[in-house]
């Protein structure tokens, strides 16, 4: 039996025993995920579509799917879809302007030893795609995030109807200092583990410290983790201050 | 101008200084990368002039075009004995740049003198590396910067955590890496019990929500490892292709477990301390909340998370594998064995993270209601 069957079996069973239908939804949005990043990487081996901006419509699916999908369509994840896409926005003109100037693109040298027999010249441009790696990996982090602010902010409001769009600022800032040091760490302990084989490398191969910070591999994976834990912080006040100003004003058309 | 002054008269003597701090090495570390030429042994080059003398159209093997331009470089030595001199460089790179780099004035590059064939000719040289420390440090300040802007104290606090674990982190390795007969196993176990005490304590202080913490990470840690060591034995690992893990200097199997242990590490912890503050939290609002209430609550906040946090590690780990998976496509790779070798040990790693998180929901939920029983039974 393989391996991953197995585990994906054993997470459903878990996922649907502990989490209910909630669950069992959680688990197909794994897998809807899943089918979206296949599909998005379909569109990238056409060389004359920009990858970023596919990686844009592939970002706006998931959250679709990590929002609407897991939870529902509401104002709590309204807010917290449009800020997902903004913070994505600013980070992506962020990232590449990182990646073009560090050239972190593609593999490096250590990657590709073994690998004579490929193609690399094949019109695809690396550069790009660099980008949107880093924009992926942090999509999950970032709309979690919105979510746990938005979350607490619509209830603060629900039981404070009368809350100033100030004071409901301040309190989804609040709220998202607390969830700071969590989710940065989630991110570092996840590169941490994912890389661990590649520190061992360069331990063992005793690479003096200026080497390991100017290969590409080191200093990619180092801005990989930096931008991620960027893109978690920066939704913080992006999503404090979305939040508040729809409810806040779809408050005062009430009154 | 009016708002700044404010803001500086009402922050206090030690924000100052700290802000004087920050300010001092920020400025300083710039300027050390931009000067520290002479703190490296290989000769480095920056880029004054470029001119492309040659581009060809190239079709490859599986019909791929693309193509490749040669560009001739004028660069500065930056150091050495021969600094201040200028030398000829030549470059070869695609426009997919997978492998090769596009260079324009002002980069700073790696290289190889090449011996003088005769007096008075040019000086020419090969390229070796880009000079990549600059870009690394100034995107740590951005880091660093945003973080304390938005997270104050507790984004202090994070950063602090990441750099105590990143250090135990490579001293663990060290210890490993110089007595292989101690098993890494056990020194990640080692190492984890640390990581999750270190950071729990930044994040959440001293008190009893972080102890109830600290023990579910624990407990929901090592039960996952279990479920997946005992899922591996169970089914001979036929599925996974250990060939793909890169940079392999050591018995694969052992490092793959200990990457998957680590790499579940932070979003157990997140869903524990997760759990064990809305628990608190409603307890201290309503000291006589029963149990069952608790239980209810509980489940419910674990349903809420669940999904978001298996995500997370979702994207992390797969999104890596993205630029090998388009060149094994573009490289006329079978769709199935492509997904199957480039991806196996990474959905392998985001299904093992899956577990632990939805296996701390209940278990944090039970260690912090046995905490607040206690403390309830002590008042």
């Amino acid at each position: 039996m393989n391996v991953l069957v197995l585990l994906a079996g054993i997470l459903f069973l878990l996922m649907s025993l502990i989490g209910g239908r909630k669950g069992v939804r959680s688990f197909i949005a794994l897998f809807l995920n899943f089918g979206v990043i296949i599909v998005t990487l379909f569109f990238m081996n056409v060389p004359d579509i920009n990858s970023i901006i596919l990686t844009m419509i592939a970002c706006v699916a998931i959250s679709c799917i990590n929002l609407f999908y897991i939870n529902e369509v509401n104002k709590k994840t309204k807010t917290a879809f449009i800020s997902t896409m903004i913070t994505t926005l600013i980070l992506v003109v962020f990232i590449s302007i990182i990646t073009n100037n560090a050239m972190i693109q593609g593999f490096g040298e250590e990657e590709t030893e073994e690998m004579g027999m490929f193609s690399f010249l094949i019109g695809i441009d690396f550069v790009k795609i660099a980008v949107s790696v880093i924009i992926m990996s942090t999509i999950g982090a970032i709309t979690d995030a919105a979510m746990a602010i938005a979350s607490p902010m619509r209830e603060m409001q629900y039981h404070h109807p009368d809350i100033s769009r100030k004071e409901l600022f301040a309190f989804g800032l609040s709220i998202g200092r607390d969830i700071l040091g969590t989710s940065t760490n989630t991110l570092f302990f996840a590169f941490f583990g994912a890389y661990l084989a590649l520190l061992i490398w360069f331990k063992d191969l005793s690479y003096s410290l200026g080497e390991i910070v100017n290969s590409k591999i080191f200093s990619s994976e180092m801005i990989t983790i930096l931008c991620a834990a960027i893109g978690v912080t920066a939704v913080i006040p992006v999503t404090s201050w979305i939040t508040a100003y729809f409810l806040v004003k779809n408050n005062s058309k009430d009154c | 101008m009016h708002t700044f002054k404010n803001i500086y008269d009402k922050m206090t003597y030690k924000h100052k200084i700290f802000i004087i701090l920050l300010l001092c090495s920020f400025v300083g570390s710039l300027i050390f990368v931009h000067n520290n030429y002479s703190f490296y042994e290989e000769p480095i080059a920056k880029v004054v002039k470029t001119n492309i003398v040659e581009s060809t159209e190239i079709e490859d093997l599986n019909n791929n075009t693309d193509a490749v331009h040669v560009q001739h470089l004028v660069a500065e030595l930056m150091n050495g004995k021969d600094k201040g001199t200028e030398i000829q460089l030549v470059n070869e790179f695609s426009d997919s740049k997978a492998l090769d780099h596009k260079f324009e004035a002002g980069n700073e590059l790696f290289i190889k003198i090449d011996e003088k064939i005769a007096a008075g000719s040019e000086r020419t040289g090969t390229i070796t590396g880009v000079k990549r420390d600059k870009y690394l440090v100034m995107i740590a300040w951005v880091f660093i910067f945003v973080l304390l802007l938005v997270g104050r104290r507790q984004g202090l606090l994070s950063i602090i955590s990441l750099v105590v674990n990143a250090v135990i982190l490579s001293y663990a390795l060290d210890l490993y890496i110089n007595n292989s007969e101690r098993s890494l196993i056990l020194i990640c176990s080692i190492s984890i019990i640390l990581f999750t005490v270190i950071s729990l304590l930044l994040v959440n202080g001293l008190n009893e929500k972080t102890y109830a913490a600290i023990i579910a990470t624990l407990l929901g840690t090592f039960s996952s490892l279990l479920i997946t060591y005992l899922a591996l034995l169970v089914t001979g690992e036929h599925g996974l292709r250990y060939e793909e893990l890169q940079f392999i200097t050591r018995p694969y199997k052992t490092v793959f477990m200990a990457g998957l242990f680590i790499g579940s590490l932070g979003a157990v912890m997140d869903v524990a301390i997760t759990m064990s503050s809305s628990i608190f939290g409603l307890y201290e609002k309503d000291n006589n909340i029963s149990v069952k209430a608790l239980i209810h609550s509980g489940m419910e906040i674990g349903k809420d998370i669940m999904g978001t946090m298996t995500n997370i590690l979702f994207f992390a780990y797969v999104s890596g594998s993205i630029p090998m998976l388009i060149l094994y496509f573009k490289n006329a790779s079978p769709f199935g064995y492509t997904l199957s070798l480039n991806l196996s040990l990474e959905l392998a790693r985001a299904l093992a993270g899956g577990i632990g998180i939805v296996l701390t929901i209940p278990i944090g939920l039970y260690t912090t209601i046995f905490f607040v029983n206690r403390k309830r039974a002590r008042q």
